[in-house]
């Protein structure tokens, strides 16, 4: 059953803050849940279905339900896919909303890893418990050096070069100077990226995300509720999800799962890559964003690095303008997630009310896509498009 | 309430694990449909049948896509590798030459120890596994040399042993020798020098204790089993004298004359000197066939090498005495011939003059550092220096001698010691390790060009890396050419055992040869036209090239 125009997002809220210091977990999905009901002028009590990530302490749902006084539930689902878990929870929502199992959905993710000295980990996931750890190397091995491991398999199949990579940190730096509330809101120059150390070769300091905490939310309705309220409305055209893994020693790593859930994105909003307005794209690493702008269908495959060196993810100059608050590379990657955040811009785009010096001026059909896990081996893609009426 | 949490092994994981100890790599293989699978699970993920077996893979395999962690103290490479059965693993290339790998190198299966000892999956590269073997026969030569000299007759059996001098040294060596069960008497004229010296040592022996190393009562023992004194006299109770004392060789010599009239004839006199003439400090004694230089290094109770230095008339029973005692102390003792030096520090000599030469010329300390971690050292020389406390050693060592060098100089008159003081030629944040680069260094750096007159300019990474090796190789052909190493093999065991040195690159004499000699001499002469005669290859190293020898030919053992 297609859900293209049968749900909306009627409100969303990002916290401010980048570190949450004496700020509990829980705390923070109060304060975007609450941001994001009061933005689309609903209450606590118009909430009858619930989503959240590992990120929600404790119980998970069961204590952010009773801690926010959620009395009317009839739905929950609590994926999670890393990252990726919120792009999931809003495809989740829009089903459940169009099959009648809820009217108004609550979707929350806050996390504080900075102020909780946690480090690049993902709150709720116990990596000892991953079954093929016992077989893992002898020295552990931090995410960023899969991103590496792609970009310079990249490098090699396509020709790619770091200076394209840096393009995509230039680009979402263009955009941060505008948030007030980005983590890094200075402008880089080409050789400003290029100059930062490598951490994993390829990739330099600047190709990495921020670490943050913080979080948001988004309510989902209706289009009929929606309609009622007094703010924009943004309705789901389409979503999908794909994952893709190590399959018992058969990766192949050059394609993320990006390219199956863009598609079935794609078909069930009648829509192709051409017709995009704007794309928050998950920019855990630059190369997460190059990769994806093939997966999804903006550019060939190999032909990434070429599309943002071009200039093309910088709004006002380019044909795709991305991240248009600067993003997980910039801005905010709160709790090591860029699923919500991503949502949230891209909302922000649709609605027309991003910055002016970053909106993009038709705004009819936008994407978000978001990539949870590591897309040098287990990852969870999903793609929404959004579209204003 | 729960009890301990349940640690579960799977089946596979035992199986896996038994292989890889007799280093075997296994793959699953399902005996319905055919095909194999990592990691191994108990069923097969591609048909779902639980009728599976175990199929033995090569190793081999080939770089898909490799990055590397940043350089340190091992050489780590993240990497996807294409097995030759076709899989496509994430693994990590260890202990090899990270900064050459390429897509599409081959790579081939080395079990590693994980932190708790575990045996786990690990690739390494072909040219690795050559330079440990070479290792190996390397270090099995250094072996057979010591049973060479046991040969004769049974060491005579050594468990008191007197350390002259309650400085840095002896304390090293001092707990050297607790730590292997020797019993210890310290022997010095400064009564207040022993508080300091049992403070460390329960300090060293704490410390063991607390990170699970030592057993608290075995710790007690051998810390009860040091004795300190004022009275030399006392050295007779002991059936070998190792003497630490400052490294003079007046001094030198009036304390072995000293040890020489008070200890027992038959006991060996060691002197633990890293600079001077073994054979002047001999002459001091009636029994110069019983001195012998044990040169330790600095931490003593934790450095594996022991330069074991053959003075002319030191003999055999002596040397098989000195290298079993060595052995016993968990070290590799190497016997070298007597001379300025000796071995290891000839070659840090060579190495660390032309790295100073080049902080003049223009480049920074962490441009030189750089070059020497990617090329396989676990450091830097400006680090080390800095770790070490070199600022002040190259100091006082010059201000002995009336030697003057422009940035020692200026870095020790601005207090900048190394880490200790929290600069040196880094500067360290307050309780950190980790060396930054310092403006205030750089400010030091140009005055002293200036001051020289030399004009500042940028050197090529290249040229670095061949200014800081190349004269290594030179001065190793020299000791080979005085006779002070015995085999080149020699000076590559001292390099990896006393200098950090990998094991996967073998050692300066071996990468002498990887390079091949004859491109060692070229790359010299080049040095001559563009830096000075300084780099004139040695007449050995060009003999060889001619004739198209190699250094480290050794015979399998």
């Amino acid at each position: 059953m297609s859900i293209s125009g049968k749900a909306c997002i009627a409100g969303i809220y990002e916290h401010p803050t980048r570190r949450a210091d004496g700020i509990s977990t829980a705390q923070l999905h109060v304060d975007v849940a609450l941001g994001a009901l009061a933005d689309a002028g609903l209450s606590l009590a118009d909430v009858d279905g619930y989503f959240c990530g590992a990120d929600a302490p404790g119980l998970g749902g069961f204590s952010m339900a009773e801690c926010l006084g959620l009395t009317n539930l009839r739905y929950m689902d609590t994926t999670e896919t890393g990252g990726s878990s919120y792009l999931l929870h809003v495809s989740h929502a829009a089903r459940a909303i169009a099959s009648g199992q809820c009217n108004v959905a609550l979707i929350t993710m806050a996390d504080r890893p900075l102020a909780a000295n946690a480090g690049p980990v993902l709150a709720g996931v116990d990596m000892s418990l991953v079954p093929e750890r016992e077989f893992a190397a002898p020295v552990p091995l931090p995410p960023v050096f899969g991103y590496a491991m792609i970009a310079r398999r990249h490098m090699y199949e396509f020709g790619t070069t770091p200076e394209q990579l840096a393009w995509v940190k230039v680009a979402a730096s263009h955009h941060a100077q505008y948030n007030e509330h980005a983590k890094l809101r200075e402008v880089l120059s080409l050789a400003d990226v290029m100059e930062s150390p490598l951490v994993a070769d390829p990739l330099r300091r600047a190709d990495c995300c921020v670490v943050t905490d913080g979080g948001g939310a988004m309510v989902l309705t209706s289009p009929e509720i929606a309609r009622s309220l007094k703010r924009p409305v943004v309705k789901i055209a389409g979503a999908g999800e794909a994952m893709k893994h190590n399959a018992a020693g058969r990766m192949q790593p050059m394609s993320s799962a990006g390219q199956f859930s863009a598609a079935k994105a794609f078909e069930e909003a009648g829509a192709r890559p051409g017709d995009i307005k704007y794309a928050s794209l998950y920019d855990s690493f630059t190369i997460t964003v190059i990769m994806q702008l093939e997966d999804i269908g903006f550019c060939e495959k190999g032909q990434g690095g070429r599309f943002a060196a071009d200039g093309n993810l910088i709004s006002g100059v380019g044909k795709l303008p991305f991240n248009t608050d600067g993003g997980g590379l910039c801005s905010n990657h709160p709790g090591n997630k860029g699923g919500m955040t991503k949502m949230l811009e891209a909302v922000r785009q649709c609605r027309g009310e991003a910055h002016p010096a970053v909106q993009v001026p038709n705004h009819d059909l936008v994407l978000a896509h978001g990539t949870g896990g590591l897309m040098s081996s287990q990852h969870m893609a999903g793609t929404v498009i959004l579209e204003a009426e | 309430m729960r009890g301990k949490t349940e640690i579960l092994i799977s089946s596979e994981l035992q199986a896996f694990t038994e292989a890889a100890q007799r280093g075997e790599f296994n793959l699953r293989e399902c005996l319905d449909c055919g095909e194999v699978h990592h990691y191994p699970r108990a069923h097969c993920p591609l048909c779902a049948s639980r009728n599976l077996g175990w199929r033995a893979s090569t190793g081999q395999g080939r770089i898909y896509s490799f990055t590397r962690m940043p350089a340190g103290r091992r050489a780590i490479a993240p990497a996807i590798v294409d097995l030759d059965e076709g899989l496509r693993l994430n693994s990590v290339i260890l202990d090899a030459d990270v900064h050459k790998l390429a897509i599409g190198d081959p790579v081939q299966v080395r079990f590693q120890p994980d932190a708790q000892g575990a045996l786990r999956l690990a690739f390494t590269t072909p040219d690795a596994e050559t330079a440990r073997a070479y290792s190996d026969r390397a270090f099995a030569a250094v072996d057979a040399d010591r049973e060479g000299f046991v040969a004769g007759a049974e060491p005579a059996l050594v468990t008191t042993v007197a350390v002259v001098g309650a400085g840095n040294m002896g304390i090293g060596i001092a707990t050297a020798f607790l730590k292997a069960g020797f019993s210890v008497l310290m022997l010095d004229q400064n009564d207040e020098a022993f508080d300091r010296a049992r403070t460390r040592i329960s300090e060293t022996f704490q410390r063991d204790v607390q990170r699970g190393r030592l057993d608290p009562a075995q710790a007690a023992d051998q810390i009860a089993a040091l004795q300190t004194s004022t009275d030399m006299a006392r050295v007779a109770e002991a059936d070998l004298v190792v003497e630490a004392v400052w490294e003079d060789m007046a001094l030198k010599q009036q304390v072995f004359a000293e040890l020489d009239r008070l200890a027992r004839p038959e006991v060996c006199l060691c002197s633990n000197t890293s600079t001077l003439d073994i054979d002047a400090i001999a002459a001091a004694t009636r029994r110069p066939d019983r001195v012998v230089g044990l040169h330790f290094f600095n931490p003593a109770h934790v450095m594996k090498l022991l330069e074991v230095v053959r003075g002319a008339r030191t003999s055999d029973q002596t040397l098989a005495l000195a290298t079993h005692v060595g052995t016993r102390l968990g070290k590799v003792p190497v016997v070298v011939g007597n001379a300025h030096g000796f071995v290891g520090n000839r070659l840090m000599i060579a190495r660390e003059h032309e790295a100073g030469r080049m902080l003049l010329e223009g480049a920074l300390p962490n441009q030189i550092d750089a070059v020497l971690t990617r090329f396989g050292m676990p450091m830097g020389t400006f680090e080390m220096q800095d770790m070490a406390g070199g600022i002040e050693l190259s100091y006082r060592a010059r201000q002995a001698r009336g030697e003057k060098s422009p940035i020692i100089d200026r870095l020790f008159a601005a207090g900048r010691l190394g880490q200790k003081t929290g600069k040196g030629y880094y500067r360290y944040a307050p309780g950190k390790n980790r060396p930054l680069t310092d403006p205030e260094a750089t400010a030091i750096f140009e005055e002293a060009s200036r001051a020289e007159g030399i004009t500042r300019k940028p050197i090529a990474d290249s040229e670095i890396e061949d200014r800081l090796i190349l004269p290594m190789i030179n001065e190793g052909a020299r000791l080979m050419a005085e006779g002070i190493a015995t085999r080149a093999s020699d000076i590559d065991v001292v390099w990896q055992t006393g200098f950090g040195w990998p094991s996967w690159k073998g050692g300066p004499m071996y990468h002498a040869d990887r390079i091949g000699l004859a491109n060692v001499v070229d790359r010299l002469n080049a040095l001559v036209k563009s830096c000075g005669d300084r780099f004139a290859p040695a007449p050995y190293l060009a003999d060889l090239a001619a004739k198209g020898g190699c250094f480290s030919e050794l015979e399998e053992i």
